[in-house]
């Protein structure tokens, strides 16, 4: 297994390797004058031909490329040419929203998503496996950017539950800040006892949670129908069925245990999905996260930020990835790690 | 067991959350019922604090945390005047080349120290060594302090420095000791720090999220019925901004998406305030090869031009078509510069007569995807060219990617690029005419490539006559505007406005001025009654 996990943190090296390359090559390839970023659209010549020798983008690309690898394993992602604020340290700032926002959009995926499928699944054929299916389809299929923006207008524009945006009342966020602990608003209030904060945070969470979760959802429940109905049909059941075995305990105890560990890959997969898709729903509900920072630096074409999310959201896929792989070896003793 | 117990717990602090969430507990208890806090969303992105290196959008907030010596204002005949600043008074000799400025007794900048006239020194002379508009001090020979109170400011010819010292860029008189840290730490203003006089201090900065701002006690003017703390949320997206507005979460918006300002204004909950802006959009033709090298077809392409329904669906009426690039209301702006009207007739004669019978010839357009007042009227052009057999391929690009596209070989680039363009201060001669289209040997913003010796000339020697005989140097400029007029090396399309939507509890005015394109001054926003 330690052989295993070598293997994979090697090749995962050489990936990175080769995503910062490609990455650094296209940033130097795109039309863009990064200094006329850094100053201002309407700074003048020589204060542009001032900047570009403050940034080193007046010596080679070869020479730019091994300074950038240099700083890059010592830590420093260089700095956003729009904000100026270090690429590395701009992205830690805005993880913990981008993080409370897909753990809320998870745990709502795995939360409805299982029991929808094994719901599903027992019923086959009835009206609620039929719902089930649309409902995985829709949930799928629709456009992210779509979905939040139908529900911002229905939700919050029309009904007026929830506020439409950001992720605290700016009174609060202001007069009241929450003392910051874990930069989870959640947590943060919880822990300072804010319980109005805290139903002020919830409510800011509830659109984008839910937009987030749609695609996940829809996934995992139709992954978990499938498998449930392959692991239904199989002998063992059948027995623990003949012995009596009450229905709901087959179907949680039994059943689920053994159909999971494709819902699992699933559910690994849609987090790492959720680190890009993340990007539409911040982008909608002005969320503060690491997809807004994102964003805004692909119509700044702020190329060192772009280059250090990509960077960042591959080291994430692939951790993701390896995590899966190790804990679906741990559920399912068939699974083994070559 | 421990798994189970942490997913239950998990399940319960979400569900306890979101029961919370949906039992309409409010955080913040009272709205603005006071003059607390006043709740702003904006699309103005911060690139720095430093108040020397500002060049861009952050002036936003930089009008807010320090002033210049003095500001330029708008009478209601639309020429520019001054008011007092940190200067109460100030004086200049017959050749407007030694300009004396006295500064306002009891001042102090936020960290406490009185302003003195070597603070004033040390800002204009850091602004004229590094700054981000370095060039607008381009005439200063010497600035002498002869008392603590005194700040006498020597050009080498004859210059306009009461619009230079009142420019949103590089005229902001900050504390001397900050600017020396500055010198020693090249991150000092990296972390959000200012010292400057305003009514408000910048209290904290979340990069690229929020600013905000609380009010400073010792303000010069005082700040007695004045908002207290302002926090401007950081709203890239237009529609974004008008969720927050109608929803409550904010009181002022800026630009909200113009084609729903009827919608919002119907709904009785807010009241509308337009004000011009010095902001202009301009469409250049690529005067260096065929067919735009030909100036009949650049008059021509001038007559098809749909400027009224440029203004009606780019700009939602928010505008009036332009005289030329220079914006109403700022110096040297003529009523007599001369304007195209659609005229398709005329612009099929003159394609004829340029050996272009019928147009039959194909032109590519660019413009900044991100624009959407260009994103609403760039097909009207292409509609309407098309009526004179002209094709146009529309091409939307990111605007740093449009311009260096543009910049790099003219030979290669696009046909027509437009541009929204807005002085740095409030001399549009020294700066639209000579930035859109005076030649240099690089392309920057005069991205029509045209050249000409005779139009260099006359904007040169209006700018060097500009301080000393206003008079004579808007002659020289009107030359020049009609020869942009003749020669047509662009479509000058619209002078934009800007639409506040201020909440009916509150009133905005005064916090628009021409003269500071992007700045919302704050201090100006109050209760009614």
């Amino acid at each position: 297994m330690l052989h295993w996990i070598g293997r994979r943190l090697l090749s995962s090296i050489v990936t990175l390797f080769a995503i910062t390359t490609i990455t650094f090559v296209l940033a130097r390839v795109i039309p863009s004058d990064p200094a006329a970023v850094y100053i201002g659209p309407l700074a003048r010549p020589a204060e542009i031909a001032r900047v570009t020798k403050q940034l080193g983008l007046d010596r080679s690309v070869p020479v730019q490329y091994l300074a950038y690898m240099r700083d890059l394993f010592k830590g420093d992602w260089g700095s956003s040419l729009a904000t100026k604020e270090p690429v590395l340290g701009g992205i830690m700032h805005r993880l913990p929203a981008t993080l409370e926002l897909i753990l809320s959009a998870m745990t709502i995926a795995v939360l409805v998503g299982v029991p929808l499928g094994v719901l599903a699944a027992r019923m086959t054929g009835r009206p609620i496996d039929v719902v089930v299916r649309i409902g995985s389809v829709v949930g799928i299929s629709m456009p992210i950017f779509w979905l939040g923006l139908l529900m911002q207008a229905f939700l919050s524009g029309k009904l007026g539950l929830v506020p439409p945006t950001s992720r605290l009342d700016l009174t609060t966020s202001v007069l009241n800040p929450i003392p910051h602990h874990t930069g989870f608003n959640l947590i943060d209030a919880a822990i300072a006892g804010r319980w109005a904060t805290l139903g002020d945070a919830a409510k800011h969470l509830v659109l984008p949670a839910l937009t987030l979760a749609a695609y996940p959802t829809g996934l995992v429940a139709r992954m978990t129908r499938a498998s449930m109905l392959d692991v239904l049909n199989q002998d063992y059941i059948r027995t623990a069925r003949t012995f009596g075995l009450r229905e709901r305990r087959i179907l949680w105890q039994l059943a689920l245990r053994n159909a999971f560990a494709p819902t699992l890959t699933v559910i690994g997969l849609s987090f790492a999905y959720l680190l890009t898709g993340t990007f539409f729903v911040e982008l909608v509900y002005d969320w503060p996260g690491i997809g807004q920072f994102a964003t805004n630096a692909l119509l700044n074409v702020d190329y060192p930020v772009i280059m250090g999310i990509t960077l960042f959201g591959a080291i994430g896929f692939l951790s993701i990835n390896l995590v899966v792989d190790l804990l679906q070896a741990r559920l399912d003793p068939r699974v083994r790690l070559r | 067991m421990r798994g189970r117990f942490r997913f239950g717990l998990s399940v319960v602090i979400l569900t306890a959350a979101l029961a919370a969430a949906t039992a309409g507990w409010t955080a913040s208890g009272e709205r603005h019922a006071s003059l607390q806090l006043l709740r702003v969303s904006s699309t103005a992105a911060v690139t720095t604090w430093d108040p020397i290196a500002s060049f861009s959008t952050e002036v936003f907030y930089m009008a807010n945390v320090y002033e210049p010596l003095i500001w330029a204002t708008q009478t209601r005949k639309g020429k520019t005047t001054f008011t007092p600043g940190l200067a109460s008074t100030w004086s200049h000799n017959g050749d407007s080349t030694r300009w004396t400025f006295h500064l306002r007794k009891g001042v102090t900048f936020h960290n406490g120290d009185p302003v003195t006239s070597a603070d004033v020194k040390a800002s204009i002379e850091a602004a004229a060594d590094h700054g981000g508009a370095s060039f607008i001090w381009s005439a200063l020979k010497s600035v002498v302090t002869p008392d603590a109170s005194t700040v006498i400011i020597n050009a080498s010819a004859p210059a306009r420095i009461d619009l230079v010292a009142s420019s949103e860029y590089d005229a902001w008189i900050v504390c001397k000791s900050a600017l020396e840290a500055a010198a020693k730490d090249s991150k000092y203003w990296a972390s959000g720090r200012e010292c400057g006089t305003g009514p408000y201090m910048l209290k904290s900065y979340t990069a690229g999220t929020q600013v905000v701002l609380a009010g400073y006690q010792k303000y010069w003017r005082g700040l007695k019925g004045h908002f207290q703390n302002v926090v401007v949320q950081i709203t890239p997206e237009a529609i974004t901004q008008q969720q927050m507005l109608t929803s409550g979460q904010i009181d002022l918006a800026f630009y909200p998406p113009s084609e729903n300002l009827k919608k919002l204004v119907a709904s009785g909950k807010f009241t509308k305030t337009v004000a011009p802006t010095s902001e202009t959009y301009v469409a250049f033709f690529n005067t260096t090869r065929a067919p735009l090298d030909n100036k009949t077809v650049r008059q021509a392409l001038s007559w098809a031009m749909p400027y009224a329904n440029i203004v009606k669906v780019g700009a939602y009426g928010l505008g009036t078509q332009s005289r030329g690039p220079v914006p109403k209301g700022i110096f040297p702006w003529s009523k007599t510069t001369p304007q195209y009207h659609q005229n398709l007739a005329k612009a099929r004669k003159l394609l004829a007569r340029a050996g272009h019978q019928g147009g039959k010839f194909t032109l590519n357009l660019t413009y900044a995807a991100e624009n959407q007042a260009e994103a609403r009227f760039a097909p009207l052009i292409k509609d309407a060219f098309k009526k004179v057999g002209v094709k146009v391929n529309l091409k939307a690009i990111l605007f740093n990617q449009q311009w260096a596209q543009a910049k790099a070989d003219p030979t290669k680039a696009q046909d027509i690029f437009l541009l929204l363009y807005w002085p740095t201060y409030s001399d549009a001669g020294a700066d639209n005419l000579w930035s859109l289209f005076h030649s240099s040997k690089k392309p920057f913003f005069n991205l029509s490539y045209w050249k000409s010796e005779t139009y260099d000339k006359l904007v040169d020697d209006g700018a060097a006559i500009t301080g000393s005989n206003e008079a004579a140097a808007q002659s020289k400029y009107n030359q020049a505007m009609r020869m942009l007029y003749n020669e047509a090396p662009g479509a000058y399309l619209f002078d934009a406005r800007v639409a506040l939507l201020v909440p009916k509890g509150l009133t905005a005015r005064g916090v628009m001025n021409i003269n500071y394109p992007f700045v919302a001054f704050f201090y100006n926003v109050k209760k009614k009654g």
